[in-house]
């Protein structure tokens, strides 16, 4: 079975090509053509999963590797083809099982579009396609081939809007500008990682991610400094895909295209592009314990930074684009605090750490999993909140459980799971998240200081998310209506719902079952050649042991009372105190109100600098071009000719004027070489 | 080879070109249907060529002028160099007059210059004697001249004489360039394969090298072109018909990269001046490469920007040509065919918006997307496509030429400034997205005259579609082109 993976994404892009060109001749405009596709997507990947699951390469902890020669490059070979580890697996998995019902949920929530369906399931199968090739790609090139593909997806679909929005102008406007500025801000990050691709491709003379992981020691130990180069622009591509600070700022805006959008691409998938470059490429990453630093870094950074916009933001759909920015930050921080682990574990010869490293990155990918249930589960209900009310502004929505009880309590239940409470599922990952970054400083290395800064970062994140979370819902479910609501959603869109909401309950407890040495699995697929040499090795299950004794830390409770703090903080400010219009005008707030509002000037910042460097010195060259280039050749030609009027009176419009003027002038300068060269001896 | 497929390959345009030229008064009305077979023909009989195995029994050769030591020859000869881009040519020409099939205004001519430039273009990639080489050239010019003079836009005169004056001055000193090496090689023997053998048993000296060279390199980098000689480009653009501008962008401004890798790279000839003038292409080719790309974000006119953006990746093929090295080659030659294919749809599509709407001016347009659909579908795939989308062709060429430029730093010790490249890469996607979204999206305009306007016709999205697929399955499998290509690049990289 394994041998068919391709057929994976072949499934959705056969899907893209029917709805694109016969989707509105079947109901739904292609709807049914996308599910269908994509549900065949999720089968082949559980078969094929499965096979790998059952075969000896899982039990030895090798990849199922397939590739042929696509192009030569002057003297390299690239390839295509596709890589099979519990890592590829867990990836076609979710993003599959996670698309098909976002599809599902899409036929009661996008009814009402139209002709525009078509587009719209044609869109979303190609981005399909673009996420299962990704993660079975066999090599780097392959990868940015699929990484680029679900860019233009998300352009085309943020911009779904970008005219004749049902809101008016001003709202086509900005979906136009939002799909934009995620494209290039996106697309800063790509060019930086294709450049890295150049490293590599320089260094390793192979692109191919078996090839590269089994020689990154070596390589990395002959050109330290090329190689770390190498790795940060390929993480400055991670930063870009998946937001992280400082190429964050598009996220938010990205909420302009419709909310299955917003939780399919910007929540459950594509945005964990990034999360999922750094854990595959975690054998080469881990050759440098600095480039992992600055991964943690930016990891926790933006968690806490990103987390802070929610705080007080009013839109429904920003609070939870800011949260999933807060969350990619801790998976990168997990992935950096683990690779960090590892690194150092590598340089020291020390096992322990490798055990502690290999449970962190656990932790980023269990994370990332949890993260696509319950925040795909989110979005999805704000999606169908916004369905019932026709706005995005919590000021104007209130009082909505009565109306619309599936939504309210299956968000209720992804609220509470991305809010860390026990037994929902990001309790369990956000806990491990938060042990990994701890463990540096636990363990006295280098850089544990900083890593304990990051702790605490991360804490005191977990403290905003519970309070965003619950203001958000509470906002939105309790006190009185403060709009007009239609009603519950239609059936399409509320069974999606209950669906991801029992793996939001759920999803967490399969770390206890054995989930958790299937996602280790991986690590040892791409580190064991490398380890042994050094006589270290993965440790899957005590690794995971670590994970299993997650009541025995103490900050587990801590982590767990800050959640309880922060839920009971919202509670007091948003429903024990009466709703009163003037706590929500954001004109009289202070000013770090008013600085988290304003995006700490971001934005701003952004459009100053690419006005300044690209239309600012665009209109210099233009001028430049215009007037001093043009400007000397029209006034070389009026000197030559006498004025511009003779430049034109010359031009009388017969072929054989031109003709004989270009024989005249052959015949005259051969005359003077020939003359030249036999009468004058040559030059 | 009994039939004289090169030959027929230049013959049969040529008589298309008289036959329709000929068709005034009522016949002009069906010029189209001539011109259409008879590229339709040559197109036949350039696929035919690429599938023949062995290239060199293709060749001919025939006696022309003979002076005393003056040998001339017709000799025609197609390798992996020439080979894409007589296909490219062939296939513009076909799609437009494809395109062209509502030209009303004197459509005998209009559809004779287009076979003309076949000719002179076809004789260009072909030729294997200076001589030869030089008449085609300037065989190219004289069409393109009338096309912009006769059929253009209000500037046209302006325009027109712009372009012949830059390209023919550039062409003088070319010939020059021609003249004196092969006075200083084989004194009167013009044909390639004769000079570079001359030269192979007698060196040039390094000075005279260096000379010719840069005589020769300025005659091929006005035609590409590299800025500061660029200006007649926009300008010739703005003005020309879309289907002259399609061959103008699309195979003309090809001849200039294709003669400075066919003359100047010829290692027998120049391998001296070379690495005297390496440095220097490079450094041109990263000139225009990013000039370019921030001359198309101050445009106002869709047809200038698109115009400035082929300066832009011009320059990217220059800096391929610069490495010196099969990676550079390899993807210089693959990028000139992937851009002749892109800037194909990307003037047809600018010169439709011109047409339709009345004004080309992104000012005046917006929020066509809704009720131009198809339109914007092309719009839309064209810019991507010349953006660098993978899955195109134009992605295959960036990353291949970026990488030959890495290399090339690298060897140089010059890492820093691969910084070029995606400054180079940011700009051209900012310049296509700002123009998709000036022109597609946000508020319909109520600017233009919509109740005239129109969506592209059938014959025109048969022509761009057509090249839309190109770009699809050579961005897939870019390994059908670079096999033609490899034997060539492989030649010039084996130098170094």
């Amino acid at each position: 079975m394994m041998e068919y993976v391709w057929l994976v994404p072949i499934f959705p892009v056969a899907c893209f090509v029917l709805a694109g060109l016969f989707g509105n001749k079947t109901p739904q405009g292609g709807g049914y053509i996308a599910i269908a596709g994509a549900l065949i997507a999720f089968v082949l990947s559980a078969l094929v999963s499965y096979d790998y699951y059952s075969s000896d390469l899982y039990a030895a902890g090798e990849a199922f590797e397939m590739s042929m020669e696509w192009l030569v490059v002057g003297g390299y070979t690239l390839n295509f083809g596709v890589y099979i580890d519990s890592l590829s697996c867990i990836m076609m998995l979710f993003a599959s099982f996670i698309s098909t019902l976002i599809f599902v949920y899409s036929i009661g929530y996008m009814d009402d579009q139209g002709e525009k369906k078509r587009r719209y399931y044609g869109e979303v199968s190609l981005f399909l396609t673009g996420m299962l090739g990704l993660v079975i790609s066999s090599n780097y090139l392959e990868m940015f081939v699929f990484w680029e593909i679900m860019g233009l997806c998300s352009y085309l679909l943020i911009g779904f809007w970008s005219y004749t929005h049902p809101n008016g102008d001003e709202a086509s406007i900005n979906a136009s500008s939002a799909a934009k500025k995620a494209f290039l801000v996106t697309r800063l990050g790509d060019v930086c990682l294709m450049t890295g691709l150049f490293v590599l491709l320089y260094a390793f003379g192979s692109l191919d991610y078996s090839v590269i992981f089994t020689d990154a020691p070596a390589v990395f130990a002959a050109n330290e400094t090329l190689v770390t180069i190498g790795i940060l622009l390929l993480f400055a591509g991670v930063i870009g895909k998946s937001a992280q600070f400082p190429l964050h700022d598009w996220l938010p805006d990205a909420m302009a295209g419709p909310t299955t959008v917003s939780a399919l691409i910007h929540a459950a998938t594509m945005v964990k592009a990034g999360v999922y470059l750094v854990a595959r490429s975690y054998p080469i990453f881990t050759q440098s314990a600095d480039a992992m630093l600055v991964v943690a870094i930016i990891g926790g950074v933006t968690a806490i930074y990103t987390a802070s916009m929610a705080l007080n933001n009013m839109n429904i759909k920003r609070v939870l684009a800011y949260s999933t920015l807060s969350q990619l930050g801790y998976m990168i921080l997990a992935l950096g605090a683990g690779g960090y682990l590892i690194a150092t574990g590598m340089d020291t010869g020390n096992q322990e750490l490798i055990v502690l490293g290999t449970a962190g990155y656990a932790a980023g990918i269990f994370h990332m999993i949890n993260h696509a249930f319950f925040k795909a589960l989110l979005f999805l209900c704000s999606g169908s909140v916004i369905h019932a009310v026709g706005t995005e502004d919590m000021r104007h929505m209130g009082g909505l459980r009565k109306q619309m009880p599936i939504t309210a309590y299956t968000m209720l239940i992804g609220s509470l799971s991305i809010a860390g409470i026990p037994v929902f599922s990001g309790f369990w990952s956000k806990d491990l998240v938060l042990e990994a970054a701890f463990a540096p400083f636990h363990h006295g290395l280098g850089a544990g200081s900083v890593f304990c800064l990051l702790f605490i970062l991360g804490m005191i994140t977990a403290f905003m998310t519970a309070f965003y979370m619950f203001r958000m819902w509470f906002m939105t479910f309790t006190g009185e209506p403060r709009g007009h609501c239609h009603g519950e959603s239609p059936k399409p869109m509320t069974v999606p719902l209950i669906i991801l909401s029992i793996f939001a309950i759920g999803s967490g407890l399969l770390i206890l079952v054995g989930l958790g040495d299937f996602m280790a699995q991986s690590l040892a697929v791409g580190m064991n050649g490398i380890l042994a040499a050094l006589g270290l090795e993965v440790e899957i299950h005590s690794a995971m042991h670590i994970a299993e004794e997650i009541f025995t830390n103490v900050w587990t409770y801590v982590a767990i009372v800050l959640a309880v703090v922060g839920i009971g903080i919202a509670y007091l400010m948003y429903v024990k105190k009466p709703f009163v219009a003037e706590n929500f005008d954001e004109t009289k707030k202070g000013a770090i109100y008013n600085l988290v509002a304003k995006r700490y000037y971001f934005p701003q910042l952004y459009n100053q600098i690419s006005w300044k460097l690209g239309y600012g010195i665009s209109r210099i060259v233009d001028v430049f071009d215009r007037k001093v280039i043009d400007g000397t050749v029209n006034g070389l030609s009026n000197a030559v000719v006498g004025s511009g009027d003779g430049l034109s009176s010359a031009q009388t419009g017969y072929v054989r004027d031109y003709a004989s003027y270009i024989v005249i002038g052959v015949v005259v300068i051969m005359a003077v070489f020939v003359l030249m060269v036999y009468y004058g001896g040559g030059f | 080879m009994d039939v004289p497929i090169l030959s027929l390959l230049i013959l049969i345009p040529l008589v298309g070109a008289l036959v329709t030229l000929f068709m005034g008064g009522e016949r002009a009305g069906k010029a189209k249907f001539v011109a259409a077979v008879f590229s339709a023909i040559t197109l036949v009989l350039a696929v035919y060529v690429m599938t023949v195995d062995d290239l060199s029994t293709l060749t001919e050769n025939y006696t022309w002028i003979q002076v005393g030591a003056l040998t001339m020859n017709i000799i025609f000869a197609i390798d992996g160099l020439s080979i894409l881009m007589v296909f490219l040519t062939a296939l513009l020409v076909l799609l437009a007059v494809v395109f062209s099939w509502g030209e009303e205004d004197r459509p005998n001519y209009y559809h004779a210059l287009l076979l003309a430039m076949e000719v002179g273009l076809m004789g260009v990639y072909m030729a294997q004697d200076y001589f030869l080489f030089y008449i085609m050239w300037e065989v190219t010019l004289i069409p393109m001249y009338f096309m912009i003079s006769w059929y253009g836009g209000p500037r046209r005169h302006y325009s027109a004489i712009k372009f012949f004056i830059y390209t023919h001055v550039a062409s003088v000193i070319m010939l020059i360039g021609i003249f004196a090496l092969v006075f200083s090689t084989t004194y009167g023997d013009f044909s390639f394969a004769a000079v570079s053998a001359a030269a192979a048993g007698a060196p040039l000296s390094e000075a005279m090298q260096t000379f010719i060279f840069g005589l020769l390199f300025f005659g091929f980098a006005v035609k590409m072109p590299v800025p500061p000689f660029h200006t007649w480009l926009p300008d010739a653009h703005v003005e020309a018909p879309t289907a002259g501008s399609v061959l103008l962008a699309g195979v003309m401004l090809k001849m200039g990269s294709y003669g400075i890798i066919r003359v100047c790279l010829d290692d027998n000839i120049f391998n001296l001046a070379m690495a005297n003038w390496q440095m220097v292409i490079v450094v041109l080719g990263v000139i225009a490469m990013v000039y370019g790309a921030y001359a198309c974000i101050a445009q106002n006119d869709l047809k200038k920007m698109v115009a400035y953006s082929s300066i832009s990746h011009m320059g990217l093929v220059l800096v391929g040509i610069g490495c010196m090295s099969v990676i550079g080659t390899e993807f210089a030659i693959f990028q000139m065919f992937a851009h002749g294919i892109i800037s194909g749809v990307l003037f047809m599509v600018c010169g439709f918006a011109g047409h339709s709407f009345g004004t080309r001016d992104m000012r005046l347009l917006g929020g066509l997307a809704g009720k131009f659909p198809m339109f914007a579908l092309f719009m839309m795939f064209s810019f991507m496509a010349s953006l660098g989308l993978p899955g195109l062709m134009g992605f295959v060429a960036e990353f291949g030429l970026l990488y030959g430029f890495w290399e090339f730093l690298s060897a140089n010790g010059l890492e820093v400034l691969i910084v070029f490249g995606p400054l180079y890469m940011m700009l051209t996607a900012g310049y296509y997205l700002w123009a998709m979204q000036k022109t597609l999206f946000g508020k319909l305009t109520d600017k233009i005259d919509l109740e005239h306007s129109h969506d592209l016709a059938k014959y025109e999205v048969v022509a761009i579609a057509v090249l839309c697929v190109f770009m699809a399955v050579f961005g897939i499998m870019p390994s059908i082109a670079t096999d033609f290509i490899m034997p060539y690049a492989g030649i010039i990289g084996g130098l170094f």
